[in-house]
């Protein structure tokens, strides 16, 4: 019970978290009316999505089988990454274009129909990644039997219901901090929720063999501040800290940022430039 | 407007690249000395086991049990969820001598695997 109430809470929190940052990042573009609509078809898609895989990890009874699964979600993982910095780049650069063409409706709608269908899709890749071990958990402990099978969907549902409570009361604390600052910051928030795909990913590929982890650990911060438990933990899940990282961990969210630093800086430039 | 070569493309042919190694390097993993631990009854057999230090080591994860297990260590990021009937494996990284703890976080006060690197 306890723990169908902890992976719970976990696993949605962290997806609610994501739901939230890309609802304070559409309500910022010019027109968030539909993509808040594609954001929430696109949880719904996520939910539906976790369910196969969730089943597909009860079907795959072959090493090869699980193997396929893993690349899969490895796939799933840095695609979502690749997916947010495609996002935060294009409407870096077409937010500035859409405002000052307001009266080119044509164009407006195509605009919006991308940027729909990338909330959607991280929306989605986001809530299945997390949904995805929930399904496989709660259904394996679902088949326990009866009274252990309603014991755990009472945690379950204390878990998912605390969940709701908790990324609530987190929006309410955000309101405190005005609006505008968050909705700044939204963009910078998502790169931050890319680097903790990205190091996910990256830390997969190592675990796999994929990757050369060279110098591993290249430190050791676990003494300042671990990252298997409290804020550590919350940190690991959600921007990608790690106390002890490999270091080809640590050049891929250099190479990351860099690039998505280097790619805005031109976007400004070209803009001030036909501004100008 | 972006450039011509969208920021997608370009992580694509990352991804791209990444994965290709990951086939080249793919075979390497064979040859690391490999353990295997078995997840049965909400506990991890053995309890115990001796790895060596300075090498890298590949631990072989199968779930015999009725339940999905969560084989989990995270200092060294190590999570990996398996239904009944899974097989997986992690390649840990070159370990300094003393104890590691894994655990199945699905039964977390019953699971548990002592890495020990001598």
């Amino acid at each position: 019970m306890w723990n169908a109430l902890i992976v719970v809470w976990r696993e949605s929190l962290e997806a609610m978290l994501v739901i939230g940052v890309l609802l304070a990042w559409s309500a910022r573009q010019p027109d968030p009316a539909p993509l808040k609509r594609g954001l929430w078809g696109g949880v719904a898609a996520g939910v539906a999505l976790a369910g196969v895989l969730g089943y597909a990890a009860y079907a795959a009874q072959s090493e090869f089988a699980g193997q396929a699964l893993e690349q899969f979600q490895l796939g799933m993982v840095l695609v979502a990454a690749a997916l947010i910095l495609h996002m935060v780049l294009w409407m870096h650069a077409h937010g500035r274009v859409m405002k000052r063409e307001l009266e080119r409706q044509v164009e407006r709608a195509a605009a919006s129909t991308g940027a729909l269908l990338g909330v959607a899709a991280i929306a989605a890749l986001a809530v299945a990644r997390e949904g995805a071990e929930t399904v496989i958990f709660l259904y394996g402990l679902g088949m326990e039997g009866e009274g252990a099978a309603m014991q755990l969907f009472g945690g379950a549902a204390a878990g998912f219901a605390i969940a709701v409570a908790t990324a609530w009361a987190m929006a309410r604390g955000a309101k405190f901090l005005n609006l505008r600052t968050l909705f700044r910051v939204s963009e910078f928030l998502l790169l931050l929720i890319a680097t903790s795909l990205l190091v996910a990913g990256v830390d997969r590929m190592i675990g796999m063999d994929w990757l050369p982890a060279l110098a591993d650990p290249l430190w050791d911060a676990s003494g300042i501040l671990s990252d298997a438990g409290g804020a550590g933990r919350f940190l690991a899940d959600f921007v990608g800290y790690r106390a002890r990282p490999a270091a080809t961990l640590v050049i891929a969210v250099a190479a990351f940022w860099a690039y998505a630093l280097w790619r805005m800086a031109q976007i400004d430039r070209a803009g001030r430039r036909a501004a100008a | 407007m972006p450039a011509a070569p969208s920021p997608l493309f370009h992580l694509l042919l990352v991804l791209a690249l990444w994965f290709g190694l990951g086939w080249a390097t793919d075979s390497q993993a064979q040859e690391l000395p490999t353990f295997e631990v078995v997840a049965k009854e909400g506990k991890l057999f053995p309890a115990r086991l001796e790895v060596p230090t300075g090498t890298r080591v590949k631990l072989i994860v199968k779930n015999e049990g009725k339940r999905p297990i969560e084989f989990e260590n995270l200092a060294m990021r190590v999570e990996k969820v398996l239904a009944p009937g899974g097989v997986s494996f992690v390649v840990l990284p070159k370990l300094k001598p003393g104890e590691y703890e894994f655990i199945d976080e699905f039964h977390m006060d019953t699971g548990k695997l002592l890495v020990i690197a001598k």
